[in-house]
C-alpha cells in the first residue's frame, strides 16, 4: 500500500499542513478580506448574511405545459429561481416535428419550439421578479431563446430592465462537451456568443448573458483545474473578441458569471472556489485593466455533480450531494442546484426534486454554516491547497493561450483529446479498484442493485408539440415571416449582431428550428474531432 | 480465419454525452476488439454503416431519453436487411423499466452507469451472433 495521496486533480497531499505552508503568503495581498481583491474569501464583504445563495433547482421535461407546473411547485415550496433545462432538440436546434426529434421531445427537459411555447413555459410565473436561469447551453440556441424570452417580456409589457436571468451561452458547449450530428464551427458559435453577450450589455442591465460552463466540461472528462481554466480562457477570448468590437472591459465583464461543478473531493472544490475568484481578479485587471471592482467578480452557480451519483443503491446519492452542496457554500457559491438520487435513471421524480430542494433549506437555516463568512480561511490545508490551484489554473491558461487560444484549441481537437484522455484513464481507474465508489466497486452490498425506487416517466409531448406547431405555421403572417427570415440570412453573412434579427424573426413566428436551419446553411458544418 | 470482433460504436440520435462511448471504445480496443467510433448517428446511417464495415456488434449509447423509440428502430432496420445476426448492445442511462421492452424488441442487453468494462468483453464473447468473428 503506497503512503502517497493526491487530491482529485492530482495535486499532493501531505499529512499535516502548518503555518510554513502558507508562510510565503502576504493575507492582505494574496487573500484579503471578503469583498476585497483578491477575491479569494468572496466577493461581497458579508456574503450570506446580505444575500442567500439563490435556491435554483433545476426543471424541464415534457411540453412547457408541463413543466409549467414543476416550475411553480418548486417556487411554492420556497425556491427563489427558476432553473430551466430544455430537451435535445431544443438545444440542438430543431423542432419537434422533425425527423432528428424523433424520440427526444421532452425527455431531459422541456420542448420548446415557438415564442408561445416560452409564453406557455413561464405563464403566471413573474419574470420581471424572479429571476430566471435559461439553459440554453450552445451559442446558436441562446440566441433564440433569448430573443423569445425578451419578445415575451414585450408583449407582456415588462421593460428590458427588469429582467434578471442567466443564459449559458457557451461555445464550448456547442463545439466540445456536446456531441451531435451537425455542429457549427467553432469560430461561428463563438461569434453568435459573443453577439448575445454584446446585445445584452447594451439592453439587458440585469441579465447574465454567459454562464462559462466549467459544470459539463467537467462532467464530460476534466478535472478541477481545467474545469476552472478552460472558462477562464473563455472569458478571455470574450474580452478581448469585445474590446475589438469597441465595447470598454467595464461595461461587460461585471456581467460575466461562472457554473462550477462541485464533486466529491471536499477540500479540493473549495479550495477551487475560492482559487477562481483569485485568477479571474487578476485577469480583469492585470490584463483588461478593469477599472470596476465589479468587473473583477466571478459570480458562480454550483450544481452538485452528477457524475458522481450511482444507479446502484441510488438513496446513497442524497449524502453525496448534500456534502458537494456543502463545499459549495464554504465554496462562496451565489447559487445552487443539489442533484436529485434518482437521476441516474432520469429526470428527478417530483419527491426526489423536493429532497434536493429540502437539502439547500437545511444546509440555509438548520446548520448555521452561513453565518460567518468564508470559514474555512486560515486553514493552513485550505489555504495553500488554494494558492496551488490557483498556480495550476494560470499553468493551463498559459498552455491554451500558447496553443493559440481556446477556440484554437477546439479547431485542432485538443481540448477533445484531453477530455477524452481524462475520461477513459478515470474509467481504468475505477476499473481497477484505484478510485473507490461505495456500494460500487467498494463495499458492494449482496443486493447491491438499484433499490425500488420511483423513476419519473417523461410525458408523452411528441405529438402535442407537432400539432401546436401545424397551427402555428397556419395562422401566422406568411409575408412577416419571409421578410424577417431574409433579414436574418443577410445578418449572418455580415459582421453585425444577430440578436435584433433574432428577436424580428420570433416575433414573425418563426421556429426555433427555422432559425437554427439558417445558422446552419449560413455558417455551415463543422466535423467533430472524435467521430 | 478468424479475424478481429468488429464494433461499431454509436451516439444515439441527437444525445450529446459522448464520455461514456469514447471510454468504452478505447477499453474495448484494449480487449483487442475492432473499434469505429461513428459520433452522432440517427438509425439508418447506422444500419448504413453497419453494412459497411460488416460489423458483429453494433453499440449504442445514449444518455438523452431517445432509447424507447430508437434503439429498437436500429433492431428492426437491421433485421429489414437482412443483419439480424448484428449484435445490438445499448449503454446509457436508462430506467430500469424500460429495459424489458428493449430487450424483448432485441436489444442483446443494457449497460447502464456502473458496468465494469469487462462485462462488456465477457458479453460479447459469450453471445456473439456471427461465426466469422473471433471469439
Amino acid at each position: 500500500m503506497t503512503d502517497e495521496y493526491y487530491t482529485e486533480s492530482g495535486i499532493p497531499v501531505k499529512l499535516l499542513y502548518a503555518p510554513e505552508d502558507i508562510a510565503g503568503y502576504d493575507y492582505e495581498k494574496e487573500i484579503g478580506f471578503p469583498g476585497k481583491p483578491p477575491f479569494v474569501r468572496g466577493v461581497y464583504p458579508n456574503m450570506y448574511r446580505g444575500r442567500l445563495f439563490t435556491v435554483r433547482q433545476l426543471a424541464g421535461f415534457g411540453a412547457p405545459e408541463d413543466c409549467n407546473e414543476r416550475i411553480k411547485f418548486l417556487l411554492r415550496h420556497g425556491a427563489t429561481g427558476v432553473n430551466i433545462v430544455f430537451d435535445l432538440p431544443t438545444v440542438r436546434g430543431y423542432d419537434s416535428d422533425s425527423p432528428e426529434a424523433e424520440g427526444n421531445v421532452g425527455a431531459c427537459g422541456v420542448a420548446i419550439d415557438s415564442l408561445e411555447d416560452m409564453e406557455r413555459l413561464f405563464q403566471d410565473v413573474p419574470i420581471d421578479q424572479v429571476s430566471a436561469s435559461v439553459v440554453t447551453h450552445l451559442p446558436s440556441t441562446t440566441v433564440v431563446l433569448m430573443a423569445m424570452y425578451m419578445v415575451m417580456a414585450e408583449n407582456r409589457g415588462i421593460s428590458f430592465d427588469k429582467l434578471s436571468g442567466t443564459n449559458q451561452n457557451d461555445f464550448i458547449m456547442e463545439t466540445t462537451v456536446g456531441s451531435g450530428p451537425e455542429i457549427l464551427p467553432p469560430q461561428a458559435s463563438f461569434r453568435l456568443q459573443c453577439d448575445a453577450i454584446e446585445f445584452a450589455t447594451k439592453n439587458l442591465p440585469r441579465w447574465n448573458p454567459v454562464s462559462y460552463n466549467g459544470y459539463n466540461l467537467r462532467e464530460a472528462g476534466t478535472n478541477a483545474v481545467q474545469e476552472v481554466a478552460v472558462a477562464i480562457a473563455n472569458a478571455i477570448a470574450t474580452a478581448e473578441e469585445l474590446i475589438r468590437r469597441g465595447l470598454p472591459v467595464d461595461s461587460f465583464a461585471r456581467r460575466m458569471s461562472f457554473f462550477w461543478d462541485l464533486c466529491n473531493d471536499f477540500f479540493e472544490e473549495i479550495a477551487k472556489c475560492r482559487a477562481s475568484r483569485k485568477v479571474f481578479h487578476e485577469v480583469m485587471k492585470e490584463r483588461f485593466h478593469a477599472q470596476d471592482e465589479r468587473s473583477c467578480h466571478m459570480r458562480f452557480h454550483v450544481q452538485t455533480a452528477g457524475i458522481t451519483l450511482t444507479a446502484v443503491e441510488p438513496f446513497n446519492n442524497v449524502a453525496r450531494s448534500a456534502i458537494q452542496g456543502l463545499a459549495a457554500i464554504f465554496g462562496g457559491a451565489q447559487s445552487l442546484h443539489i442533484d436529485s438520487y434518482d437521476e441516474a435513471y432520469s429526470a428527478p421524480t417530483e419527491q426526489a426534486a423536493l429532497i434536493s430542494l429540502r437539502t439547500q433549506q437545511i444546509l440555509q437555516v438548520e446548520t448555521n454554516v452561513v453565518n460567518t463568512v468564508d470559514p474555512l480561511a486560515g486553514s493552513y490545508f485550505v489555504e495553500y491547497l488554494t494558492m496551488e490551484m490557483a498556480r495550476r489554473i494560470r499553468d493551463y491558461v498559459a498552455e491554451i493561450e500558447k496553443r493559440g487560444g481556446l477556440v484554437a484549441c477546439v479547431e485542432s481537437g485538443w481540448l477533445h483529446r484531453e477530455i477524452s484522455n481524462y475520461a477513459y484513464q478515470q474509467q481504468k481507474a475505477i476499473e481497477s479498484g484505484e478510485r473507490k465508489i461505495v456500494g460500487v466497486n467498494y463495499l458492494k452490498a449482496d443486493h447491491a442493485h438499484s433499490g425500488e425506487i420511483e423513476v419519473f416517466r417523461y410525458p408523452d409531448t411528441e405529438e402535442r408539440q407537432k400539432a401546436k406547431l401545424r397551427a402555428l405555421r397556419e395562422r401566422r403572417d406568411g409575408k412577416r415571416l419571409a421578410e424577417a427570415m431574409i433579414s436574418l440570412r443577410t445578418g449572418c453573412k455580415t459582421n453585425e449582431n444577430i440578436m435584433p434579427h433574432v428577436m424580428e424573426a420570433v416575433r414573425a413566428n418563426a421556429t426555433l428550428g427555422e432559425i437554427e436551419k439558417v445558422f446552419r446553411e449560413e455558417f455551415g458544418l463543422w466535423q467533430f474531432p472524435l467521430a | 480465419m478468424s479475424r478481429k470482433i468488429k464494433v461499431l460504436m454509436a451516439k444515439l440520435g441527437l444525445d450529446i454525452h459522448w464520455r461514456g462511448a469514447v471510454a468504452v471504445s478505447r477499453m474495448l480496443r484494449d480487449a483487442g476488439m475492432e473499434v469505429v467510433y461513428l459520433g452522432n448517428q440517427f438509425p439508418e446511417e447506422i444500419i448504413n454503416a453497419a453494412i459497411q464495415e460488416d460489423a458483429d456488434v453494433v453499440g449504442l449509447s445514449t444518455l438523452g431519453g431517445n432509447h424507447a423509440v430508437l434503439g429498437p428502430k436500429v433492431v428492426r432496420l437491421l433485421r429489414e436487411k437482412g443483419m439480424g445476426d448484428v449484435l445490438v448492445l445499448m449503454g446509457g442511462v436508462i430506467p430500469r423499466d424500460d429495459m424489458p421492452a428493449l430487450k424483448k424488441a432485441g436489444i442483446a442487453e443494457v449497460f447502464g452507469p456502473e458496468t465494469q468494462i469487462q462485462e462488456i468483453v465477457d458479453f460479447i464473447h459469450a453471445n456473439l451472433k456471427k461465426a466469422s468473428a473471433a471469439s
